[in-house]
């Protein structure tokens, strides 16, 4: 999991010994001119835009704006308006009750799908392996349009499925993206879909490492197979479930292109989170950029405590910052 | 694991006195093979396998078909008569080649861009200890986890006053800012599998840092010179969202939004044209899934700086 295993270089701190020995202080301008190009580019396209954000949140900067230039500052009104708006807290319990469904069903099908791993024949593990890259390698905007094509009301080739097991009758007209709840299952299935392979695949890595000894005698000793994940591999794999975890969540809190190629938030707002939210507010209608702001940093301010708590595990795990 | 070879020589020990040890015996390569095969676990794991690689087909199939077998009630699970039409429609739709110039010219760029300033950043952040180091590791991680929107706004602003909306440089530029902290951060792993003791045995032979970088580390972190550019490459190829709000002359589109543009621009006509669409959408996810195929050793541990999204 972590991206090196090699120890951090045992390096002497270059900077602490202040100006006595010119020989000690020259190496420590290095990291300097090494890191300036790339900390001016940062400082330009990620840290002044940041701050202006949040500088923007505080004004009533819209579409007029973008051609005279004029705005003035509001002080917290953004703010106070987005928080009495219904809208705002609707797309917010849909952003976490959308969260929490994918993550559970794409650690679950993930985990479960790493643990077969490790049952199965070598070719057989082969052509998952192979399966599971092919899903994570398609770029999201292409499997996006895939998922209209499958579900597509007429042609759709799910459509015609699910009516062939003759369960639910006859659906082949049904719009999937026009319904809210179907809405939904389409677009977690997308999710789910991309989601999967990273997981099982780390999930696998990690499981590898467990000792084989432990799992056969449990198994001996007449453990179910769900018995011997959860007493013997589970725990093995917890540091890595947690990060694999955690990671998820913030992934999938910040899922937009799948939500807008598939149903842009619709119908009648039925998908919109707050991502989407921010968007449609910002850039469609009549550009409230102030508050398309304000409430982008108000996600950004949830997403800094998921990931402050993603950092502090992967510290924790024995990553060297 | 690396437990083959004592399990075999323990087990050929044990047989001819313990009959009963199951649990060495099903350990040895020999009876291994003889065990039988977990069918109903190969049975899920094929069923999972079709249904996580039926959508890939599903756009290669309808990629190959006609017309009239694609919009046909029954739907075919193989071309009855394939056919390159849906291609060279897809390629004839707009100006194909004007995209995909916009998207290398763009791509290839932030890549360019972010491999240089972040091969240096990286030495530094991995061969020099300095107050601030883990601050801006720190940094660098949550960059990368912001929601889109978080930069998408400021960025569109910032770059329409300064007249970059609609230009390369403008789109380069937001993409450098998503791939540059994770290429340091992924270059940085490499560089700490690399031994100091090189670089001090250099120093010692009379280099300087300028040449201990470019004679001894540049060289020996070549591999992961290539594989964050394949991170990069993919990330910003597979842009969508950015690239959608800042070019809005349709001669500046990239490819993503040429393909998504199938869908949303032909209004009140019948529909999508779902065949030069797939069609599409297998052309520009080649190089992606073959680079990906490429990096796959790298994937897994790239990941915790969460370097490819899902």
């Amino acid at each position: 999991m972590v991206t090196s295993l090699a120890p951090a270089p045992p390096r002497r701190p270059a900077g602490s010994p202040r100006g006595r020995l010119p020989r000690s202080t020259r190496p420590s301008l290095a990291p300097l001119w090494l890191l300036s190009p790339a900390g001016l580019v940062l400082l330009c396209v990620t840290i002044a835009p940041i701050v202006f954000l949040v500088y923007i949140s505080f004004t009533d900067y819209d579409q007029r704006t973008l051609f005279t230039g004029e705005y003035s500052v509001v002080g917290v009104d953004q703010y106070a308006a987005i928080l009495s708006d219904s809208e705002f807290w609707l797309s917010l319990l849909r952003t976490v009750v959308f969260t929490a469904t994918l993550v559970g069903g794409s650690v679950l099908i993930g985990a479960g799908m790493s643990h077969l791993m490790t049952r199965l024949p070598t070719v057989m593990r082969y052509v998952v392996t192979v399966v599971l890259i092919l899903a994570w390698a398609m770029p999201n905007v292409a499997s996006s349009l895939i998922w209209k094509w499958l579900f597509q009301p007429q042609y759709g080739v799910v459509n015609w499925l699910v009516t062939q097991t003759g369960v639910v009758g006859d659906i082949t007209s049904v719009n999937w993206a026009a319904d809210p709840q179907l809405a939904w299952v389409c677009i977690w299935l997308l999710v789910v879909w991309q989601a999967v392979p990273f997981i099982a695949l780390t999930l696998y890595a990690a499981e590898t490492q467990v000792p084989l000894e432990r799992k056969e005698a449990a198994r001996l000793d007449g453990a179910s197979e769900f018995s011997v994940y959860r007493v013997v591999v589970l725990p093995a794999l917890k540091p890595t479930m947690l990060l694999v975890t955690m990671l998820s969540i913030i992934w999938d809190f910040n899922v937009f292109n799948q939500i807008w190629l598939v149903s842009a938030g619709g119908p009648d707002r039925a998908t919109s989170t707050l991502g989407v939210f921010t968007y449609t507010t910002a850039f469609s209608g009549n550009v409230q950029i102030g508050a398309g702001s304000a409430i982008a940093v108000a996600s950004t301010a949830i997403l800094l405590v998921l990931s402050v708590l993603y950092i502090r595990n992967l510290v924790r795990s024995g990553e060297e910052l | 694991m690396t437990t083959s070879t004592p399990s075999t020589t323990r087990s050929a020990a044990a047989r001819p006195a313990d009959r009963a040890a199951g649990a060495s015996r099903s350990r040895s390569h020999v009876s291994r093979r003889l065990r039988r095969i977990p069918w109903i676990s190969c049975a899920i794991a094929a069923v999972f396998c079709v249904l996580w690689a039926f959508p890939v087909y599903w756009m290669v199939n309808t990629a190959f078909k006609p017309q009239s077998e694609m919009l046909s009630s029954t739907p075919h699970f193989l071309p009855q008569n394939p056919t390159l039409d849906n291609f060279f429609r897809a390629v004839g739709q707009g100006n194909f080649l004007v995209y995909l110039q916009n998207s290398v010219i763009v791509v290839a760029g932030a890549v360019i861009f972010s491999i240089v300033l972040g091969l240096f950043a990286a030495a530094a952040l991995s061969r020099f200890r300095f107050r601030g180091r883990r601050t801006i590791m720190v940094f660098l991680l949550i960059v990368q986890m912001l929601p889109g929107t978080a930069l998408l706004i400021p960025q569109f602003l910032i770059f329409n006053s300064l007249n970059l909306l609609d230009t390369y440089w403008g789109l380069m530029f937001a993409y450098v800012a998503g791939v540059l902290p994770f290429s340091i951060w992924v270059m940085r792993g490499f560089f700490l599998a690399i031994p100091v003791e090189l670089d001090e045995a250099a120093r010692i032979d009379g280099a300087s840092t300028w040449q201990v970088l470019t004679k001894i580390l540049f060289p020996l972190v070549m591999p992961g010179i290539i594989a964050s550019s394949v991170f990069a490459f993919i990330a910003s190829w597979n842009d969508y969202i950015i690239a959608y709000t800042f070019m809005k002359d349709q001669a500046h589109y990239t490819l993503p939004v040429w393909l998504a543009s199938f869908s949303t621009a032909s209004g009140g006509q019948i529909g999508t044209d779902y065949g030069g669409q797939m069609a599409g959408a297998t052309l520009f996810s080649i190089p992606v899934v073959v680079f990906f195929m490429i990096i796959q050793r790298n994937l897994v541990s790239g990941m915790s700086a969460g370097a490819v999204k899902g």
